[in-house]
């Protein structure tokens, strides 16, 4: 180790191991956020506090390497205790039998298949955020997009175990995919149950490989850092306990692994961006037809309340509405819990989230009016009884019917817990103030999350609980086991995360330096007048030095 | 980094893919070959009591006919294992006076009597099985239209010991539902097994298919595909 060799040098200079001064947050002092500037000749910034490249790889490899906190051990104790509950209640599942959950023979899908809808909706903000923003070329995306991709990973391992374990026989789960066996059998391949199998299973493909090969820059770097650190072998470094293994070293040998021999060559990026560019094309049409296809396994049959031409669109709506609303649900705590974090995902960026889920609201809330429209103007009594005496009327408006009995929809409670969730509250966002208030911002996510899984509910068991004889008619009512699997599902999910958070680089460093000004090749430096708004305040005006610069300003930013 | 691993670990990679291809290729492979009833019970022949019943002699070199002891098989789903009263009625005491007269034949089929004189049912090994949730295979839908004894069982009368001919799988079964023609024989030669191997030898596959193909027509067969048909 006496020469160091031009790796190294490549290494320590990329890695920014030259200490810098620590960054300033820069507010304003109306919005105490530099980035929510109104000013329309202006970007707002999308990295505050005058940072450097270097301050960018400082703080996000900081998040791993000085460690997230103290608040860290004991979220994940918890989370990961919930998330035991999943395990157990799977095994009293698999050796009692399917009669554990609230099924009966008309409900036969309830909560199993309400979690998976609602856990592989989640994951569509995050292809949604790395692909089709990606190809819009909306560099508000670069601060967002690791941790939504992380959420979509996760919400897929959530969604997948569901229809793995609600088919009863589990040791019959193999048949779901169409391998060759000695029964000469194969699944239905006019099934949309199929189809999802081959939906689901891509996505979850697809968006792994997106998820680690965005990530294998920033696995170098954390590499890169962890060896040179090994390398001035200093006296205070950290070690395992009992081992006395420095955690540098496992941190260079497996952060060296998982980056593949990354060496930060003009070459590899060379690859990488087409690479990236080209998983960005495949992943897209995956947003919309991964809850298509999931949509098809209610629309295809013919039970009144699913058999709607609407459900695609419908779906993949509500899907990336209930994401987003997941992605904030993680990154609003994340802004407080890590140092630094608000000026890499800035106010501007909740609002922006806040937006698509106005409009994605009025998506699913379109959908919902459509749906009684098309059943009332393709004149079904069936579907219009689904809609009206299954959904929508409360027992205080209960109406008289034929036979003189009141008749009001069992499930109202769930219907208008969904409407009041999914359509009333984001409307809260046409306010300014609460698409800019991360608390609200907060609230509205949480009520959306809820509201989404109620529309599955909605969907799966007011349709199934009246079928065409009076004499199938029943209620569902869940049972305990039904209740802490989802709840061991939320805490897999969390589990998840929170491992993620901890091991994993957070943000994309070199696509968060790319949409930092100094990328601009005509970047002068801090305070120069433009591209970074937090300095120029409408009020104080065109500093004379930027003048000449004008028609370059709006490159940075939205 | 050669810091963190060694020089020859820049094989890892091209090892490792080699070595997953390999390794995923034995799997499917053995559970491609192995994991099949071809595999595990096609050649199963257990040990029968009294050394079992000698169909190559009995059927093959006699000439008795499968039905003189298998009667239900026309007319029940069940092909019946004959009583011991169908055994004694020819290895009685000294009701056999042309052939196999001599002592050592007598002491081989003793049991055959002892039973008769104890009122005990021989207890003959199954060999061949289906799961309980195919229901009573059909012999005589199948011996009805035609299907002869050696589609499913070969040529017993060449076996000494019986011992199971085909796999018996759902795969093995549908493969014959789902092209039954060259299966399908004259009625009247059905349990003449002999017959059928010559037959097939002369006619060869094709020439089975084609005569095959007008039974299915005249005799308005319809081998079912559907779950039901079986699994009822």
């Amino acid at each position: 180790m006496s020469a160091i060799n031009p790796d190294q040098t490549t290494a320590q200079r990329l890695a920014g191991m030259v200490p810098s001064p620590k960054p300033q947050r820069m507010e304003d002092p109306v919005t105490r956020d530099g980035s929510l500037v109104e000013d329309p000749a202006v970007r707002a910034p999308l990295v505050l506090g005058d940072r450097t490249f270097n301050d960018v790889t400082e703080t996000v490899c900081g998040y791993i390497e000085k460690g997230p906190g103290r608040w860290w051990m004991p979220a994940f104790g918890l989370a990961s205790g919930v998330a035991g509950l999943m395990p157990l209640m799977i095994l009293y599942l698999i050796t009692t039998g399917v009669g554990v959950w609230g099924l009966n023979n008309h409900v036969d899908w309830a909560w199993d298949i309400t979690n998976f809808v609602f856990w592989i909706g989640i994951g569509h903000a995050g292809t949604l955020i790395s692909a089709i923003l990606c190809l819009l070329k909306q560099k508000w995306r670069t601060s967002i997009n690791r941790a939504a991709e992380a959420m979509t990973i996760f919400a897929v391992i959530c969604a997948g175990t569901f229809p793995g374990i609600h088919v009863g026989r589990i040791w019959m789960t193999w048949m779901l995919f169409p391998i060759p066996n000695a029964n000469a059998i194969w699944p239905n391949f006019s099934s949309p149950l199929l189809w999802d199998v081959f939906a689901v299973s891509t996505y979850a493909t697809v968006s792994a490989l997106f998820w680690y090969m965005g990530m294998i820059p920033d696995f170098a770097t954390l590499r890169d850092r962890a060896a040179i650190r090994l390398m001035r072998d200093g006296q205070d470094a950290e070690t395992l306990p009992i081992l006395n293994i420095r955690v540098d070293m496992i941190r260079a040998r497996i952060y060296g692994i998982l980056s593949m021999g990354w060496r930060f060559s003009a070459r590899h990026w060379h690859t990488y961006e087409k690479a990236y560019l080209m998983l960005a094309g495949i992943s897209t049409p995956l947003v919309l037809s991964v809850h298509s296809i999931v949509s098809f396994d209610f629309a295809t049959s013919i039970v009144p309340g699913w058999h709607t031409t609407i459900f695609p669109p419908y779906f993949v709506a509500g899907a990336i509405f209930g994401g987003f609303a997941m992605v904030l649900m993680l990154l609003i705590p994340s802004r407080e819990l890590f140092p630094g974090m608000k000026d890499l995902v800035t106010l501007r960026h909740l609002e922006n989230m806040a937006k698509i889920i106005l409009v994605t609201g009025f998506m699913v809330g379109f959908a919902y009016a459509m749906e009684f429209f098309v059943a009332w103007y393709g004149a079904n009594k069936y579907e219009q009884d689904v809609f009206v005496y299954n959904r929508l009327i409360p027992p205080f408006f209960a109406v008289t019917g034929e036979d003189g009995q009141l008749k009001y929809a069992p499930y109202w409670w769930a219907y208008w817990a969904m409407i009041s969730c999914n359509v009333i509250s984001p409307q809260l966002f046409w306010f300014k103030w609460a698409r800019q208030s991360p608390v609200a911002i907060f609230i509205v996510a949480f009520a959306v999350t809820i509201g989404m899984w109620f529309e599955r509910f909605v969907i799966i068991v007011t349709s199934l609980h009246r079928a065409f004889l009076p004499s199938e008619w029943g209620m569902f009512f869940a049972t305990p086991v039904d209740i802490l699997t989802f709840v061991g599902s939320c805490g897999t999910f969390l589990t998840l995360y929170l491992l993620f958070v901890r091991f994993l680089p957070q943000f994309a460093m070199s696509e968060i330096k790319n949409v930092m000004p100094q990328a601009n090749p005509h970047w002068e430096g801090y305070g120069h007048g433009h591209g970074h708004a937090s300095h120029n305040p409408p009020a104080s005006g065109a500093a004379p030095a930027g003048a000449h610069h004008a028609p370059d300003a709006p490159k940075e930013g939205l | 980094m050669s810091t963190i691993f060694p020089k020859w670990t820049n094989a890892l990679p091209t090892l490792l893919a080699g070595g997953g291809v390999t390794g995923l290729a034995i799997v499917v492979g053995t559970i491609w070959y192995t994991f099949t009833p071809k595999f595990w019970d096609v050649g199963y022949m257990p040990k029968q009591p009294g050394g079992g019943f000698n169909h190559q002699i009995h059927a093959g070199k006699l000439g008795l006919d499968c039905r003189y002891c298998h009667t239900n098989v026309e007319v029940s789903p069940e092909a019946n294992i004959p009583s011991v009263a169908t055994c004694y009625g020819c290895h009685a005491d000294g009701r056999l006076t042309k052939l196999a007269t001599s002592e050592d034949h007598k002491a081989k089929t003793a049991f055959v009597r002892e039973a008769y004189a104890s009122d005990e049912p021989i207890e003959w090994r199954r060999i061949h099985k289906l799961p309980d949730y195919v229901r009573n295979f059909p012999h005589h839908s199948h011996v009805a239209a035609g299907v002869s004894c050696i589609s499913c069982h070969g040529n017993i009368a060449r076996q000494p010991e019986v011992w199971q001919h085909e796999p018996l799988s759902m795969g093995w079964c549908l493969e014959c539902h789902r092209n039954p023609d060259p299966h399908l024989q004259p009625k009247d030669k059905v349990t003449r097994l002999f017959d059928i191997e010559d037959r097939q030898q002369q006619l060869g596959l094709a020439g089975l298919a084609s005569a095959g193909a007008k039974f299915y027509e005249e005799r308005k067969i319809h081998a079912p595909e559907n779950c039901g048909a079986c699994h009822y």
